[in-house]
């Protein structure tokens, strides 16, 4: 028995995700639909995320570009540093920043929300009250940071090229024409396509993430911060795994 | 009770705004060198601590340390995203018919970019975030006033002590990021797309170079030491209750994630500049 107990919390855990996650994509369809609330968040999300992912958008691509261009300029193939710039920025960057940001921004602070909420007993006082707090508050939650992550995708990606741009031009004096000609070269509709999947799942997976450990909280303040870390660590591993698996598919199925 | 209108409201408040700001720069520059100059404190008085609170990064806490604490999620972080070296570089580079070169890949693109960037987001994510969630939960129970009271040095043994154990956890923590990171790119090219070991290897071992791992090293400790100071500041100057803590936690994580990118982003220009140093095309 003393050996089993540390393997059924975990497992527990996973279970109660699991439950919220299917609560959340049942409820999603049943009325009433909680829309004031969907506003509120998503205008949340887009404020808190939106200087942070300009932020982190351009000295990654700038990164990028800078260690690639080394390379690039190395085999006397300067002219396709708009090729690699685009392929980087819009398949990995953009949904990666957009996460790092959805996670590490917005779902702390609904973490944050909805486990002060717990602990002061509001969650119970809403289902005494009748109303299933998965709808009133997680659902809402979930959409709002789903389509957020999606538009932030585009943001990033926009910002990071933009910041390529003149990096190349002007930093390592690439041609420009030569640049924007080879933004198209491997980066097709399809890559986009799949960049923007990619960052609505990073934003559902991590807001999923975030209300399960907000709606679990347990034991105080501590708890509560508590909560907030392991959000930020389970969702940026979420995202990883998630990011791998789905460069994978689209990998394959573009080719 | 009428609050007293100011005759130029709007300017005011943006005045206010400014002023506001500029405070809060001063603020984190005194937080940063009251920290820096009590390391030397720390070391003296509060051995015991810095001890535990080593241990207690390198494992993590709660429900962290079930899925095998900082070193299994850094770890883990980095074996997908050298895994994804494998999936996109093998794949870009198959479209021009030079799969084979996806062990220089790896051996160049992991040690300047992968390695250092991941290791810095799994820093904040895990020992970062969990100590603003620690320092902030204490500063909501007043727990540091007691210590003020009590005459211990706060800073120094909150802060400082933390900032030496992230120096010092980081370093196994980075040796088994990077390790990590070659061996997935190193498995998903050979065995998930059976490209020959023997041809990855020789092209990873010709362009591999032990200087920038020490360069990326030294990448590292500079993003651990950063990244200990944003957090332990947010979660000092935490306020506001159970939310507050979760807050200053959320805060602390998106300062630290553009602070750890413009570092890498500096250190990298600074070493690399505009060489190389791989002299392919002879």
């Amino acid at each position: 028995m003393s050996t089993a107990i540390p393997l059924i919390k975990p497992m527990r855990a996973v279970g109660g995700f699991f439950a919220v996650a299917l609560d959340t994509f049942r409820l999603m369809f049943v009325p009433p639909f909680a829309w004031r609330e969907l506003l509120l968040q998503g205008w949340f999300v887009a404020r808190v995320s939106l200087l942070p992912t300009v932020m982190l958008a351009i000295p990654f691509t700038v990164l990028n570009v800078f260690t690639l261009n080394l390379l690039l300029l190395e085999f006397g193939a300067a002219d396709f540093s708009g090729t690699t710039a685009a392929l980087a920025a819009v398949t990995q960057i953009g949904p990666l920043v957009t996460v790092l940001v959805v996670a590490g921004a917005g779902s702390t602070a609904m973490c944050a929300d909805l486990g002060a909420r717990t602990i002061r007993e509001e969650l119970d006082a809403m289902r005494v009250l009748g109303i299933n707090p998965i709808q009133a508050l997680v659902v809402p939650r979930v959409l709002a940071a789903t389509f957020v992550a999606f538009l932030l995708s585009s943001v990033v990606t926009l910002v990071g090229l933009f910041g390529a741009f003149l990096f190349s031009v002007y930093g390592q004096h690439v041609t420009p024409g030569a640049f924007l000609a080879g933004l198209t070269l491997l980066t097709g509709p399809s890559e986009v396509v799949i960049a923007l999947t990619k960052a609505a799942l990073f934003g559902l997976a991590a807001s999923l993430i975030a209300c399960y450990k907000g709606i679990s909280v347990g034991g105080g303040p501590t708890g509560v911060g508590n909560a907030v870390n392991e959000t930020v660590v389970f969702s940026f591993i979420a995202l990883f795994v998630i990011n791998l698996l789905v460069t994978a598919v689209g990998v394959k199925a573009t080719t | 009770m009428t609050a007293s209108s100011p005759r130029l409201p709007r300017l005011n408040k943006r005045a206010r705004s400014w002023a506001d700001g500029w405070n809060r720069i001063g603020n984190q520059t005194r937080f940063y060198g009251t920290t820096l100059r009590s390391i030397g404190d720390a070391f003296i008085h509060y051995k015991t601590e810095i001890a535990r609170i080593l241990a207690e990064m390198s494992l993590g806490t709660g429900a962290l340390a079930v899925i095998g604490g900082t070193i299994v999620i850094v770890g883990l972080l980095t074996l997908s995203a050298g895994a994804l070296v494998a999936v996109q570089g093998y794949n870009s580079l198959a479209g021009i018919g030079t799969e084979a070169l996806t062990g220089f890949i790896s051996a160049y693109i992991n040690v300047r970019l992968i390695a250092p960037v991941v290791a810095g987001i799994g820093l904040a994510a895990t020992i970062g975030a969990g100590a603003t969630a620690q320092i902030g939960a204490m500063r909501i129970s007043e727990e540091i006033d007691a210590l003020e009271v009590m005459g211990v040095r706060s800073i120094a043994y909150l802060a400082s002590t933390r900032v030496i154990a992230g120096l010092v956890v980081v370093m196994p923590l980075y040796c088994i990021a990077v390790t990590m990171s070659f061996l997935a790119a190193r498995v998903g090219t050979t065995v998930v797309y059976g490209q020959s070991t023997g041809v990855y290897d020789h092209y990873f071992r010709t362009f591999l170079q032990p200087v920038d791992l020490i360069w990326s090293f030294v990448q590292a400790l500079t993003m651990a030491f950063v990244v200990m100071l944003v957090h332990t500041f947010y979660g000092y100057t935490a306020s506001g209750g159970p939310a507050g803590v979760g807050e200053a936690v959320g805060r602390a994580v998106r300062t630290s994630l553009v602070v750890t990118v413009f570092v890498t982003l500096m250190m990298s220009l600074a070493i690399y500049g505009q060489n190389s140093h791989f002299n392919l095309s002879g």
